[in-house]
């Protein structure tokens, strides 16, 4: 029996188009084959609201949209956050991003995960409201639930082992 | 020409891009601030029973969720032609204030206070709220993070869930607070009014203490001549939740007094080729371009307009800073940019107060939660003050309260002119002839704006791979000549 508490944390506005993909991705998780002990939680919040919402857990997997230059719609992405650090501290971006608030907990002595994944989807359409997915997304959303279900699987099941 | 490209903009929520183009003499000839508007949202809501909207605004925007559902609550209730009971709009009120208690600790903290506590042309890497830990210390860089929290659990307690809020329904709320509730958000309010007078304090001991920053305020690029808006109680006090909207001139003197309902009357906007958002303007004056002074149509709505609008503060220390303030500044109205935070500030100990006094209202824990619905008028209106300015809902039904037409103000649009005009004259007022353009520069550019705390958020959990700095200055073909990225 583990105690590592683990969550499953799908961000973004599910009622402006692909924006909604992490939620729409963690609710479709909850019915798959995964550990009974994973929590799932769904939030369209960030920067300091965030980090105290992980805080206490000891496992985070947040999925989440976004976009860079020239992605493919519905590419999948794993990221820690050690691949932000730079982009962070060399560019001063986004002041309450959620790694300026997790250094923020870490310097209060919040109980942060000690370990922090994030699966991120290439999303097409962000501006629209729209409870429904661009139809590229919709088209690729299959692959994009399977390739996520995989990763979280082998994530969770080569820590137990 | 040359064209500088500042794009996304720091610390701030959602996306937007400044544009500042600079003549061959190397002077700011032109400066431009755009932002990707969302689309769809009359679409999206027509058709919808109205008493869905106040919890379908909330995703509108990550940032101000509670006062899209409260200028939504007022909305319906006005479709419905139904007024909520003393206990209800209490309730309403009391929430309200927690979310601007939140609000205003956020901004104030990180995202003004880097500005101040380190300094306008600190190191980028230190110029964050980490750095403002840094000098303030742990204890205070905690009593900021406790507070914001705090606030936030009031919030869910009576909104039911701090972002998506749910506690508004035609006529009222959907549930009232227990003695036992009650009791503990008066502790919880409390802890708010020293934090509040604290932090004017910070403000007091960081900036006045400093003749750079005061004459920064005073006398650098960073002031705007315009007309101020903001919702007045009957004795023209400043009230976040109800009221009149009153517009008051450049001098002062009051222009305009309205109710909600006859908003349509006093502004109106216009649309540029070179952006989607729209630019509010006092109607009866009319739109005289992107200028300044008594004749111009522009207007701002913020938390300075707001305490230029009103005759004084309803709380008691509210009031005494507000008083201190003018005096300070040497008068009313006052027309420095930058006194946006001091005038923050005020509002922050004003919620804190107002939010103990709620809370202590005997009212709060009455049972009658919601008044009968009227017939279906078929249209309302509802205006409240968001942190960053009047925000306006105004909803059309048919005979059954489906959903025909949706139009709304949001705060920040009201500034949209207000911003321009403010990063173009600091964008002249800082970058010379021949002059190097540093980072600081740059900061200080965006210092501008940062101090209307200004909101276009889609999406705020956006991850950072996707935020950055990027500054282009090009030849008058186009060609980008230098580059800086951060």
């Amino acid at each position: 029996m583990t105690t590592e508490k683990i969550m499953v944390l799908g961000i973004g506005n599910d009622i402006l188009t692909d924006d909604g993909i992490g939620p729409k991705l963690a609710g479709d998780l909850t019915k798959m084959d995964l550990p009974a002990e994973v929590t799932f939680k769904t939030a369209a919040v960030g920067g300091l609201e965030l980090m105290e919402t992980i805080s206490g857990y000891s496992r985070i997997f947040m999925i989440d949209a976004i976009r860079t230059a020239g992605g493919k719609p519905g590419t999948v992405y794993f990221f820690s956050p050690d691949d932000f650090r730079e982009t962070m501290h060399i560019s001063n971006l986004h002041d309450i991003n959620f790694f300026t608030a997790l250094e923020v907990g870490n310097k209060l002595n919040y109980p942060l995960p000690s370990e922090i994944m994030i699966i991120a989807v290439e999303i097409a359409e962000d501006l629209e409201f729209s409870e429904e997915l661009s139809p590229v997304l919709r088209k690729r959303y299959p692959d994009i639930l399977s390739k996520t279900h995989k990763f979280l699987l082998e994530a969770l099941l080569s820590q137990k082992s | 020409m040359k064209h500088i490209s500042i794009d996304p903009i720091t610390r701030l929520e959602g996306h937007g891009k400044i544009e500042i183009f600079l003549n061959d003499e190397g002077e700011v000839e032109n400066a431009y601030f755009q932002v990707p508007e969302l689309r769809g949202f009359e679409k999206f809501c027509e058709g919808r029973p109205v008493e869905e909207l106040p919890s379908i605004v909330t995703k509108i925007c990550g940032v101000c969720p509670g006062c899209h559902h409260m200028a939504s609550g007022k909305a319906v209730d006005a479709v419905f032609g139904v007024e909520p009971p003393p206990t209800a709009k209490k309730l309403r009120e009391l929430f309200y204030m927690a979310h601007f208690v939140h609000s205003h600790i956020v901004h104030f903290y990180a995202l003004a206070a880097p500005d101040f506590v380190v300094g306008p042309t600190a190191s980028p890497v230190d110029r964050t709220i980490l750095g403002v830990i840094n000098k303030v210390g742990l204890q205070i860089g905690s009593e900021v993070i406790k507070q914001r929290r705090i606030a936030q659990e009031i919030q869910a307690l009576i909104g039911g869930h701090q972002t998506h809020v749910i506690m508004n329904t035609p006529g009222g709320v959907k549930k009232g607070i227990t003695p036992e509730q009650r009791d503990d958000i008066i502790k919880k309010a409390e802890g708010f009014v020293e934090f509040s007078k604290f932090s004017i304090q910070l403000f007091k001991d960081v900036v006045l203490g400093n003749k750079d920053y005061v004459d920064l305020i005073m006398n650098g690029p960073y002031s705007l001549v315009l007309h101020s808006m903001g919702l007045v109680d009957e004795q023209n006090k400043v009230n976040f939740y109800d009221g009149k909207v009153r517009v008051v001139d450049t001098k002062g003197k009051e222009l305009y007094k309205y109710s909600p309902e006859h908003y349509l009357d006093f502004v109106e906007e216009r649309v540029e080729p070179w952006t989607y958002l729209k630019f509010p303007y006092l109607k009866k004056i009319g739109w005289k371009g992107f200028t300044e002074g008594q004749e111009s149509g522009v207007y701002h709505a913020t938390p300075l307009s707001r305490l230029n609008a009103a005759d004084g503060m309803a709380t008691a220390v509210a009031q005494q800073e507000y008083e201190f303030m003018f005096k300070t500044l040497q008068g009313k109205p006052v027309h420095a940019t930058m006194a946006m935070h001091w005038a923050r500030l005020v509002e922050l100990i004003y919620s804190a107060e107002h939010c103990l006094e709620l809370a202590m209202d005997p009212e709060i824990t009455g049972n009658e939660l919601r008044a009968p619905l009227g017939k279906i008028v078929g249209e309302g209106v509802g205006i409240v003050e968001a942190q960053r300015g009047t925000l306006t809902h105004h909803y059309w039904t048919d005979d059954k309260g489906m959903v025909r037409k949706v139009n709304l103000i949001v705060g920040t649009t009201n500034n949209h002119a207000a911003i321009c005009m403010s990063i173009k004259k600091a964008a002249r007022g800082l970058i010379k002839k021949g002059s190097e353009i540093t980072e600081g520069t740059l900061n200080m550019i965006e210092m501008a704006f940062r101090a209307y705390d200004p909101c276009f958020s889609c999406a705020t959990h956006s991850l950072p791979g996707q935020m950055r700095m990027i500054l282009n200055i090009r030849d008058i073909e186009g060609n980008i000549i230098d580059s800086f990225r951060r």
